[in-house]
């Protein structure tokens, strides 16, 4: 059995930290929309992780995730604008961008699946090479520029609107409180992911490959099987995300996008409690990660702290995470 | 004569005493035999003594001075090495690398290989066995690595040489080979601590044998007073507590005509020539032969895990338990539940996976078998062998096979989940299941099986029924010479 804190460490390190956040600045913090906006902010990056968790859980990685997400991104924002320049109605052209985006995650994640799977290719090298690829297509596709979106209503909506909660004011009263698209979104797909992981059949088999791969095949479990759909679910989060990340922009920029989100990501899913070395790991964890990473780089900014030095915030974060975690010594 | 003793050892796992109050006194020039079912205390006294572990209270003493083995290295300083069941070798470093690994001799701080290579050869030369230091240790067969293994420990001059059970992996050749070698130590002054469940290994071995029985001494014999009672038998009794029945039930003569298993001229991937055997439902079928002669690999050729050339191949649900709990067999580190439904999961609802029948299914296996187990939710590395062996036999009888192939089906595992084991098995081909057995076990072979097939080098060899199953005959045909009764 697991300790208390080795189990629920991620949480309790989270609600300290928030706990000590709205102490120390309690008008700041606590405003509606700053904690609207930690959540808002991280979504591409959290969807990420949430796709990232079952590859992690699998026994894989996936470094394709920050690269993909702006080619993905690139490539739906390019035939959005063909569409509208073909004149299909705006709304129309951006649901076909939007489901296009989600396909082509779902095929890049199941292309980088069957290297891994039937290729025997180690997943570090099949993403590493996923990810230089997609940056590169999405360099060439923007001619190092950046893809704008010619949807000018329905397509930055997406991005940056939401729900108006009316009886929740922020800015001194004068607005109403929106809670984006992109959260909601958000929250559905960790239900989905957690369904998934947590009560399906390909949920077990996904622990079980990662935790003794041989035992699994010996099991009869189909193993290829297996690996190529997690990749799948990894790309189709991915797309997921690039809906939300272009469109907040309305534009995808070709060498910017998404950089190293495929760090933040897997960070994520290692502060939330999810094993490295697979067999192991929980979604509502990875979303406390994400949450932390967030409150995090909050207080920092609060503090005053330069951006600079964020990154060093976040390794000494990740390092007591994984500290706290850490599984005891078998001889 | 150097003394090696745990005085008043206590350990206290959350809900059990693992081990409780526990006095024993290890000399130098001796082979004391530590033996007792699993969960008994063995492991964990081993533990102790190797370093691994501290216990609850209680204290370790050298030379009459208590010493604190917290650590594998403070252990090995103080004299105490041990050569773990599961061998720890570095298969892609070569045996000089491994007998020295992490007290590598340098110069300057870069390794020195020259005398890395006179060690080697040194400890090698001891034990008298016959390896190129400079061979990388993944070719070398099992036998040849446990002997590494071996060296290793009399390379850092340990005074005292923990075997757990060194020949649960061993054919029985080189079993003899290494009984020698156990010999050979004692001579140079090195006291064994020998732990195996094999009892007429201990038997002709031990000095001394000491019974762990639930965490307590239970007894202790000195062969020098007390050598008629240091007999299968009695040490047995002793270990379980209890008069044993005889170990096999009684075999059943009559069986039905369906054959849930055939292979016919079957030619599969690696092997030099067709096999053709029948296993009729009932019926419980022996697979004999040396360890690397093939009997796993046309296992796992039933099951469809090894590429089938050419050949006619006909199993009837069949089921296979796998002799590497560890490796292929279990996945040790989910929970109890999960494991016994894992070949089975599509029968675990349709869309989502029922847990509520997983936990009532996995109880229904826990009674049935008597798997010693706090709960279905119970991590399935936390038991012992036996009850994870038993695991694994839910596992596969969870799927509802005609044919089971049981490999190695009691390896490691104690006297008395040995005879459950056995009694299963007996029931299981009375209701109709087809079973074949592969094992290196002689007594195994003839006392459970109703026929035996004997194999050789990939090759079917012959078959041996009723009267002519007989450890001689087997090992004729295993090691190839009088090849008589060929099918």
């Amino acid at each position: 059995m697991k300790g208390f804190l080795s189990k629920y460490g991620v949480l309790v390190a989270f609600l300290v930290l928030c706990i000590i956040s709205a102490a120390w600045k309690p008008d700041l913090f606590l405003k509606p929309e700053n904690l609207r906006n930690i959540i808002n902010q991280n979504v591409p990056v959290g969807i990420l992780a949430i796709g990232m968790t079952f590859v992690i859980i699998k026994g894989g990685i996936d470094l394709s995730v920050g690269s993909m997400i702006a080619f993905v991104g690139g490539l739906g924002l390019t035939l959005l604008n063909r569409q509208m320049a073909n004149g299909t109605p705006e709304l129309t052209a951006a649901m076909i961008a939007a489901g296009a985006m989600i396909g082509l995650g779902g095929l890049a994640g199941f292309v980088q699946g069957l290297i891994v799977a039937y290729g025997r290719v180690t997943p570090f090298v099949t993403t590493l090479i996923g990810m230089l690829a997609f940056r590169s297509m999405t360099l060439a596709l923007a001619n190092g520029g950046e893809v704008r979106s010619s949807s000018t209503e329905v397509w930055p909506a997406w991005g940056s609107d939401g729900i108006h909660i009316p009886w929740i004011k922020i800015a001194d009263g004068r607005m109403d409180l929106v809670i984006t698209y992109a959260i909601i979104a958000f929250f559905v797909v960790i239900g989905i992911a957690s369904f998934i992981l947590n009560k399906t059949r390909y949920g077990r088999y996904v622990i079980a490959v990662g935790a003794n791969e041989r035992a699994a095949r010996y099991s009869a479990i189909p193993v290829e099987r297996i690996k190529i759909l997690t990749y799948t679910i990894s790309g189709i989060a991915v797309g997921i995300g690039a809906i939300f990340l272009s469109g907040r922009m309305n534009s995808v920029a070709s060498g910017s996008q998404g950089l190293f989100f495929e760090l933040d990501a897997i960070a994520a899913v290692v502060i939330g409690g999810t094993s490295l070395r697979g067999g192991y790991g929980r979604i509502w964890g990875t979303f406390v990660g994400v949450l932390l990473l967030g409150v995090i780089n909050n207080m920092l900014i609060f503090a005053g702290v330069g951006s600079h030095w964020q990154g060093v915030v976040k390794g000494m974060v990740i390092l007591l995470a994984v500290l706290l975690q850490r599984e005891r010594r078998d001889v | 004569m150097a003394r090696l003793a745990v005085r008043n050892l206590t350990m206290q796992f959350p809900g059990v005493w693992a081990l409780d109050d526990v006095s024993v006194e290890f000399a130098t020039g001796e082979i004391h035999a530590l033996i007792g079912e699993n969960g008994a205390g063995k492991s964990t006294l081993l533990k102790v003594l190797s370093g691994i572990q501290l216990p609850t209270s209680g204290e370790v003493q050298i030379e009459g001075k208590t010493v604190a083995l917290h650590s594998v290295k403070a252990a090995e300083h103080h004299g105490v090495a041990m050569v773990h069941q599961e061998l720890n070798l570095i298969d892609t470093l070569t045996v000089a690398e491994n007998i020295c690994l992490g007290s590598e001799p340098n110069r300057i701080g870069l390794i020195d290989r020259s005398t890395m290579r006179s060690i080697a050869q040194e400890a090698l030369a001891q034990l008298g066995a016959p390896i190129d230091p400079w061979t990388p240790v993944g070719d070398l067969p099992l036998a040849s690595k446990q002997m590494i293994e071996i060296a290793k420990a009399v390379a850092q001059r340990a005074k005292f040489l923990i075997l757990d059970e060194p020949t649960a992996v061993l054919a029985e050749a080189e079993t003899i080979a290494l009984m020698r070698l156990v010999h050979k130590l004692k001579d140079e002054g090195v006291g064994v601590i020998y732990v195996s469940h094999r009892l007429d290994e201990v038997c002709a071995l031990a000095d001394r044998v000491t019974v762990l029985r639930d965490g307590k001494v239970a007894a202790e014999l000195d062969g020098a007073g007390q050598r008629d009672q240091i007999e299968p038998h009695n040490l047995a009794n002793l270990m379980v507590g209890r008069e044993l029945e005889d170990l096999f039930p009684p075999k059943i003569t009559s069986h039905p005509d369906e054959v849930v298993l055939e292979l016919d001229a079957v030619v599969l991937d690696g092997f030099p020539a067709p096999i053709s055997l029948k296993v009729h439902a009932g019926e419980i079928v022996g697979l004999g032969g040396l360890i690397g002669s093939g009997r796993t690999e046309i296992a796992e050729g039933v099951i469809g895990m090894r590429h089938k050339v050419s050949g006619r191949l006909t199993a009837k649900d069949p089921a296979y338990v796998s002799e590497d709990r560890k490796g292929t067999g279990l996945h040790l580190s989910l929970e109890l539940k999960e494991n016994t439904s894992m070949a089975n999961l599509n029968n675990y609802g349709t869309l989502t996976v029922d847990e509520g029948k997983q936990v009532s299914a996995a109880e229904a296996w826990i009674g049935k078998l008597g798997i010693r187990a706090p709960g279905p939710r119970v991590a399935v590395q936390s038991l012992s062998g036996g009850n994870q062996q038993k695991v694994s036999l839910a596992k596969w009888l969870d799927t509802n096979p005609r044919l089971l192939i049981l490999d190695e089906p009691t390896r490691g595992v104690d006297i008395g989940a040995k005879s459950e084991i056995y009694q299963l098995v007996h029931e299981l081909a009375a209701n109709g299941m087809g079973c074949l057995v592969i094992s290196s076990e002689m007594n195994e072979l003839i006392g459970l099986c109703d026929r035996v097939l004997v194999l050789r080098e990939r090759r079917l060899m012959g078959e041996l029924r009723g009267e002519d199953v007989t450890e001689s005959n087997i090992m004729m045909l295993a090691a190839g010479v009088g090849a008589s009764g060929v099918a």
